[in-house]
């Protein structure tokens, strides 16, 4: 594992441990969601994704697509982190009128592509956008995170079929495989068979990566695009509420909110501290 | 009223170069010059409405003017949460296009009878809904709705419609008077209109000369002109090829009992049923009240009442 890894899992530590107190001071749920995709966002907003905090509507910009709205946390501290958002605002989640409600919008925080919360809209959205920006001749790319649960969805499947049969190859689409969904396994409600399969029939290609190694999700993002003229897929195959042993692929945590006695115990097994609360302490030493 | 919908579209593509068409699978040979003349500009998803709201909700996004088109019902009540949700919220400015509208398709079955579009659309914050009456007056709404800065819903019919002609123009958002006259008003949004001025015509031979509105914006609903009309008519007959809930007589009851006019509303309707045994058209009209004769009967009534 190479140096940059390295530095960005003790990042990807970092940005578990800020969804964790998020939830925790919030008061709101879908934890698990978050943590399982946190290490995909971090490989994506560190190397991969054409993205300038300090313009961040830039034309020329890669359009990411946050389809799997529930598990914000993750997407707001990683924004964070990049400079797209202050820090601060991170205390102020799911509370009235925060810049971070529990499902995003864009109205809340126009540097968004798009609101989401209700699925399988990303991916679609994704392919009109892409869409237009080749009839202007804007030669960028197009990034959608869904979750596993989220290709229940028929629309995600209209619009799967759209983008090859517009031959998208900007397009890329990356399926959190946390294997929970909101009451259910997900192979159980979806019949044990394979996304990847899926996809493939789909006139897509793409490949199924560990996605919880940030050094195999960054290899996976470097062979984009998969094959010219097709629109691509990477199934991450996570586990919900990973990186917190006692949340890991547990069912419950997509609902439960931490208590006082299950975020001591997730700091302390993140060995990090959370993004926001450092920053309060910060200021107090400089008071 | 496709045909006029076909030059208008061409129209706009010519003028403004953001506008771009999608349509679910829909419009056999109607759209060939468009095609022709726009092929990068001409999109067809594929009969995958949700699809269809999503893509044009994207090329919005973009600064592109999206026209997505489908069959009335096809367009509206199923894909009603793409539409809220990608097109209403964030406020893009698509056009959504519903062919066929209303009854159009009464004898296709309760699989393509679109009564409730209106009504679905209407409860869309934001969305602006027009439903035009002949192919005139939708060359004059049409090119208002691509200055609009949000969503918009446009009902039109079949082809054919007879035109009317009326001395005042066409305007979003403003009631059109189709025949000035006294004391009964007859309201009536979408293509029923051809039908009213039929019934009209009737009624002018006996000397019965109601005010008659087309009133092709259902939302914003034009109250100016109804509180004008409070002040000269008794009373108001309502024609829609609409649920009662949701239509032209929803919106009209819900300002009168809000602002307390004294005025009383009659509806010609459809009632609240599926509507089965698939009818044709001018049957389904006569059986729910809105045929010509039925018009002209409650008119007198209102008139002589």
């Amino acid at each position: 594992m190479n140096k940059e890894d390295t530095f960005l899992e003790k990042k990807a530590r970092t940005v578990r441990a800020t969804c964790v107190q998020m939830a925790y001071d919030g008061k709101e749920g879908h934890l698990s969601s978050a943590l399982s995709c946190v290490d995909i966002l971090i490989a994506l907003y560190n190397g991969f994704l054409h993205v300038d905090a300090s313009k961040p509507k830039d034309i020329n910009r890669d359009r990411f697509f946050f389809s799997k709205g529930h598990a914000c946390t993750a997407l707001y501290a990683v924004l964070a982190d990049r400079g797209f958002v202050p820090v601060e605002w991170l205390q102020s989640y799911a509370k009235t009128d925060s810049p971070f409600p529990n499902h995003p919008c864009i109205h809340a925080l126009p540097v968004l592509e798009a609101s989401s919360g209700s699925l399988g809209h990303g991916l679609g959205l994704a392919t009109g956008s892409m869409y237009g920006l080749r009839l202007d001749k804007i030669d960028t790319r197009a990034v959608v995170l869904m979750s596993d649960g989220e290709c229940n969805e028929g629309s995600v499947w209209e619009s799967a079929m759209f983008a090859a049969a517009q031959n998208m190859d900007r397009l890329l689409a990356i399926v959190d495989y946390n294997g929970v969904q909101a009451v259910g396994r997900s192979d159980e409600i979806m019949g044990y068979t394979s996304l990847e399969a899926k996809f493939k029939a789909f006139g897509w290609a793409g490949t199924t990566i560990n996605g919880l190694s940030i050094s195999e999700i960054r290899g996976a993002l470097a062979k984009f695009p998969f094959a010219k003229n097709k629109p691509s897929f990477i199934i991450a195959k996570t586990r919900a509420g990973a990186g917190i042993s006692f949340m890991e692929d547990d069912q419950v945590w997509h609902y439960r909110k931490p208590s006082d006695d299950d975020l001591k115990r997730a700091l302390s097994e993140l060995g990090e501290k959370p993004m926001y609360l450092r920053q309060v302490e910060q200021n107090e030493k400089s008071v | 009223m496709r045909r006029a919908f076909s030059n208008c579209l061409i129209q706009m593509a010519r003028q403004n170069p953001r506008v771009i068409f999608l349509t679910g699978d829909l419009g056999f040979q109607i759209f060939d010059e468009f095609k022709k003349e726009f092929s990068s500009r001409y999109v067809n998803v594929g009969v995958a409405e949700a699809q269809l709201m999503l893509a044009a909700a994207g090329l919005a996004k973009e600064g592109w003017r999206p026209i997505a088109y489908s069959i009335a019902s096809f367009a509206t009540a199923r894909p009603f949460e793409q539409i809220r949700i990608s097109i209403c919220y964030p406020n893009m400015p698509v056009v959504i296009v519903g062919a066929g509208g209303g009854y159009t398709y009464s004898n296709s079955g309760v699989t393509h009878q679109s009564p409730d579009d209106l009504g679905l659309m209407s409860m869309l914050p934001g969305m602006t809904v027009v439903a035009p009456g002949c192919p005139s007056e939708l060359s004059m709404l049409m090119p208002g709705l691509f200055s609009l800065k949000g969503p918009s819903y446009l009902r039109i019919g079949r082809f054919g419609e007879p035109d009317y002609q009326s001395a005042s123009p066409a305007e979003i958002g403003k009631a059109r008077l189709l025949r000035n006259g006294e004391k009964v008003a007859i309201m009536c949004t979408g293509d029923i209109g051809t039908v009213v001025i039929q019934a009209v015509e009737f009624l002018n031979r006996d000397g019965i000369t109601p005010i008659v509105y087309q009133m092709h914006t259902i939302k914003p609903l034009d109250t100016d002109v109804l509180n004008g009309l409070a002040k000269k008519v008794k009373s108001i007959i309502l024609v829609e090829e609409h649920l009662p809930s949701g239509g032209l007589f929803s919106a009209v009851a819900a300002w009168l009992v809000t602002n307390s006019r004294k005025l009383r509303l009659v509806r010609l309707g459809a009632p609240d049923i599926m509507i089965t045994g698939s009818p044709r058209r001018e049957e389904l009209r006569r059986r729910i009240g809105c045929d010509a004769e039925s018009i002209r009967q409650a008119c007198v009534k209102e008139w002589d009442g």
